[in-house]
């Protein structure tokens, strides 16, 4: 499913160069459910946003789903990820003019995958499956932050991506919440869905099938199992 | 509708004060454009059909005498489908013991039976019976008379006949009454007897039959009238060809409207500017949130599309503000230039063709202001715009011109604090600064054009010590006129001159002679010199007649007829005679004079007016008739009129353009304070209390209020005199003595003062009462 190839990422800062990710190589299957822990810095976000083809590796190769996207424009990036990939952020990033429906339609309306009348059935189904099915039709600020959380997951699914992945995504949730939205994701990887979810936390180690943990750009060898 | 419309939406009704006022401004500089491109379509269209609607006449022909045969006769010819005879002759009108004033008297045969240059009656009787006067309605505030008053009515033999005023006409073709000070009067042949006069006809107006609009065919047509008439031992003094089917002041009118859309345009390229401002504040503040949607699959021009959308409601919010708006406009311009041009409009409907171009324009322009921002809102990589911080990141301090700042002042100050914001959004206040500074230099044109207008007609008069100058029927010997002239109290000085007709070749102008040392007008000899006693060949010429004719050069001999008699002349100056369109040439009097001018003890109206009565007797003992009189205020009164337009054009731009500056200002402190809120609750935090964060951002538009003054006070010489030019240009074919008023830097300076205190305001006030909590909590 993900192939990153001697994929390394070095950043200009104004006070010099800065490795985030150096000559990684990672294979995660379909279907699998991976964290990658680390600490903040650690290089974990970088690792998602080369999955996802937000960020360019500065050498290296990654293809995701069988496509090599270091090679793709921008434009053309962005549609890919549209059909392809579910991205939930630790801020949740729910737009706040568009209420819960509307944004988990946004990326079908941006994708056209699915049809223009059938659009707003999804979304409420989506938002039924993650238990907000009541709030549809209110505005993000509205809701609490477990609750954006879950209409932001319901988003990432709107396309019917093989891939989700998740730049922690408890991180602004009080623990029962977060328990409740890592559940979410174990559903998701046990119906066939590809999740990788970058965390500082420890205890997600309940929920995932691999863990691997990177510190200062490079994976650990020794930590990275399978559970 | 799909989300990314109703994002578009809702996002601007976020935003809605904001919204309003860019809307508004981009509706005022529509408004403006389609008020005067409808009046552009309204009154050349009106103007011209109310003009073709008298039938006006192809040529007319000033002939000694015309009779029923030579009409006749020349109807004989196929070319010629209508001729009729008319009478124009000069004289003087007064009401009660008003003083004198001048007339144009015109007979016409059968007022029943007008075809060509028609009347149209507005009120009272209709033909004017034998003893009775029509007036034409605009002449009569010159004349100060009504209807069914009794007025005395003189010709150059000086009879003084008693007629009643029965009624008013419009005269659509003739220039207006109050702008040539001259009352317009309409009567039958037998009142003509009664005035003293011979019944006979002088003028005659032609209608070609085919190709009415054809210059050269009618050229063609009344040189052919011309042999015929004068075959028959006839007189043709004169052939007058008007521009077929176009009003007199048609061409006039439509280049001053469509400078007037520019203008118009100029507005709507300032509302423009306000829209780049307000989008790429927009931008900025959804930097996250395009990172977002880019993260989620859209693509840079799905993205792009949201806000292009959003110019697009702007520009059709504006579009549908300013229609009703601009037709509005339309109408009152059009109204007080029917009423300028003493003419009637039929029909205020706008054709298509303005509503699309308004539309289109109105639709396109914001799209355009928004393209730049929007290309580049959306050009930002997704990780970065997912890691942006939100908005009160600027890179104050970076900047050379940044630490300059940090020094004005020395120590901490309010005032301090407030420049170096105003500074803070570089782009965007210079946008506000171009807005604000365009309003300030209209205004300080229109002050220094009406200062150099007033200033050109001064010295204009000024080189005219003469104050009332009086004409007479024939040439007289000045002996006896000066005989007179002696025996009436209050004239300073008094010269004879003799104003006539010369041509070089085929085109003619005026010669005035006039004594070599003249004391009673200063010639502003800008070539060579001016008259002297000595001179018995020499000529100066205005720059009106040195600009036309390029063979009139100072040092050359040119061969001029005056009259019948053809000599060699020598050019020895140029004089400039700002405003005075004709061309003129001056030599030295030798014989006799037609007409006389004056420089009198007091020149005030009143004593003017008990001096002409003496005048008048007294040349009348003498046996002297006088033709007509006028007198320096009199002259004037007209190029004041025309002043008094262009004056006021100036002034509503000026205040349109400070309007939208003033929208644009307002709306550049809402996003100050809006991405400064965070910042002033930590300075609330920190012991500020509302009072001073309101001083504080209102100082800071008055900073930039006092920046945009400095601009406009440091353009407005060269565009002003720029803009005075080219619309004196237009209008007069001359140029102006430019004059700097000093007193429009003092006003302006209180205006945008004003103007920027009362557009920070609003958001000032806003800022003021955000709580410490709000403001530190806002992202």
């Amino acid at each position: 499913m993900i192939s990153l190839n001697q994929v390394s990422k070095t950043y200009e800062t104004p006070a010099g160069k800065f490795a985030a990710l150096k000559d990684i190589d990672l294979e995660i299957r379909p279907g699998e459910f991976v964290g990658v822990v680390g600490k903040s810095g650690s290089g974990k976000s970088t690792l998602l946003n080369m999955v996802a083809g937000i960020d360019r590796p500065s050498s290296g190769s990654v293809a995701v789903a069988g496509t090599e996207i270091h090679a793709l424009s921008e434009n053309k990036l962005a549609a890919w990820r549209g059909r392809n990939v579910g991205f939930v952020f630790q801020f949740f990033q729910l737009l706040p003019t568009l209420t819960a429906a509307e944004n988990v339609m946004l990326p079908m309306d941006f994708s056209k995958t699915i049809p223009l009348r059938e659009r707003r059935k999804r979304a409420v189904e989506l938002l039924d499956l993650v238990a907000v099915k009541s709030h549809a039709d209110k505005l993000p600020a509205t809701l609490s932050g477990g609750e954006q959380q879950r209409v932001a997951i319901a988003r990432a699914l709107a396309n019917e991506p093989p891939l989700v992945l998740a730049d922690e995504p408890t991180g602004n949730l009080d623990s029962v919440t977060a328990t409740e939205i890592l559940d979410l994701f174990r559903n998701m990887a046990n119906r066939g869905i590809t999740v990788v979810i970058a965390t500082h936390e420890a205890d997600i180690a309940r929920v995932i099938d691999r863990k691997i943990e990177i510190s200062d750009g490079k994976i650990h060898p020794q930590i990275t199992q399978t559970i | 509708m799909t989300t990314l419309w109703r994002k578009a939406i809702r996002d601007f009704w976020q935003e809605r004060a904001r919204t309003t006022l860019v809307v508004l401004a981009i509706a005022l500089g529509i408004s403006a454009f389609a008020a005067v491109l409808s009046s552009y379509a309204i009154l050349t269209r009106e103007l011209d059909r109310g003009y073709l609607e008298t039938n006006p006449a192809s040529a007319v022909l000033r002939v000694d005498s015309i009779d029923n045969e030579l009409v006749k006769a020349i109807l004989q010819n196929p070319e010629v489908s209508d001729a009729e005879p008319r009478r124009t002759i000069s004289g003087q009108i007064k009401a009660g013991p008003v003083q004198w004033r001048n007339l144009i008297l015109f007979v016409v045969e059968d007022y029943g039976n007008i075809r060509v240059s028609k009347l149209v009656p507005e009120s009272g009787a209709w033909p004017p019976a034998t003893g009775e006067i029509l007036i034409e309605r605009d002449a009569f505030q010159v004349a100060k008379i009504n209807v069914g008053d009794a007025v005395t009515v003189k010709t150059a033999n000086g009879v003084e006949t008693p007629l009643v005023i029965s009624g008013s006409v419009h005269d659509v073709g003739q220039a207006q009454a109050r702008m040539e000070n001259i009352v317009y009067g309409y009567i039958n042949l037998a009142t003509l007897v009664q005035l003293g006069e011979e019944p006979h006809f002088d003028q005659l107006n032609i209608l070609v039959a085919q190709n009415r609009f054809d210059e050269d065919h009618i050229r063609r047509v009344a040189s052919d009238v011309e042999k015929l008439i004068e075959g028959r031992g006839h007189d043709v003094r004169r052939v007058e060809i008007p521009r077929p089917g176009k009003h007199p002041h048609s061409d006039l009118t439509g280049i001053l409207l469509l400078a007037m859309s520019s203008f118009g345009l100029f507005v709507l390229v300032l509302s423009g500017i306000l829209v780049i401002n307000l989008l790429t504040a927009m931008m900025a503040s959804q930097v996250r949130q395009i990172g977002v949607m880019k993260a989620i699959g859209g693509t840079r021009r799905q993205v792009a599309r949201i806000y292009f959308s959003q110019a697009l409601f702007l520009g059709i919010a504006a579009v549908i503000v300013s229609i009703p708006l601009g037709i509005l406009g339309s109408r009152a311009l059009c109204q007080y230039m029917a009423m300028f041009l003493n003419f009637d409009i039929n029909s205020f409907a706008v054709p298509i063709w303005v509503y699309l171009l308004v539309a289109l324009i109105g639709v396109i322009a914001p799209l355009l202001a928004a393209a730049y921002p929007v290309w580049r809102g959306t050009s930002t990589p997704v990780r970065v715009a997912l890691a942006d911080f939100g908005l009160s990141q600027t890179n104050f301090g970076a900047g050379a011109f940044d630490r300059a700042l940090t020094r004005i002042g020395g120590t901490f100050s309010l005032i301090a604090f407030a420049i170096r914001n105003s500074f803070r959004r570089r782009a965007r206040l210079v946008l506000t600064l171009l807005t604000l500074a365009a309003g300030g230099l209209f205004f300080l044109s229109a002050l220094n054009v009406r200062a150099s207008m007033v200033n050109t007609l001064d010295r204009m008069f000024a080189a005219r010590k003469f104050d009332l100058s009086v004409s007479f029927a024939k040439p007289y010997e000045f002996e006896k006129i000066q005989k007179a002239v002696s025996n009436t109290a209050g004239v300073k000085r008094a010269e004879g001159w003799f104003t006539g007709e010369g041509s070089v070749g085929e085109r003619r102008f005026n010669v005035v002679a006039l004594p070599a040392d003249t004391q009673l007008l200063d010639f502003n000899i800008i070539e060579g010199r001016k008259l002297t006693p000595q001179d018995t060949d020499a000529i100066v010429i205005n720059n009106s007649l040195a600009g036309r004719e390029p063979t009139m050069r100072v040092g050359e001999t040119v061969a001029l007829r005056i009259g019948a008699e053809e000599k060699a002349w020598r050019v020895v100056g140029i004089a400039r005679e700002a405003f005075a369109p004709s061309p003129v040439g001056y030599i030295p009097l030798t014989g006799m004079v037609n007409s006389l001018r004056l420089a009198l003890d007091n020149a005030d109206p009143d004593a003017i007016g008990a001096l002409k009565t003496e005048l008048d007797r007294n040349l009348e003992a003498e046996g002297i008739r006088a033709r007509g009189s006028s007198t320096k205020s009199e002259n004037r009164f007209g190029f004041d009129q025309h002043m008094v337009m262009i004056y006021m054009f100036l002034i509503v731009m000026s205040a349109i353009v400070g309007g939208v500056g003033g929208l644009g200002l307002m709306t550049t402190m809402s996003l100050n304070v809006l991405e400064r809120r965070r910042e002033m609750g930590v300075m609330r935090a920190l012991g500020a209390t509302p009072r001073i964060v309101w001083l504080m951002i209102v100082a800071e538009g008055v900073v930039i209020g006092v920046l945009s003054w400095a601009i406009a006070a440091l353009l407005a010489w060269p565009v002003s005199k720029a803009i005075g030019d080219s619309l004196v240009g237009v209008m007069f074919h001359s140029r102006l003595d430019f004059t700097f008023e000093p007193l429009g830097l003092v006003i302006w300076m209180l205006v945008s003062i004003g103007l920027s205190a009362v557009a920070s305001f609003l958001p000032a006030w806003k800022a003021s009462r955000v709580t410490v909590r709000e403001a530190l909590a806002y992202e």
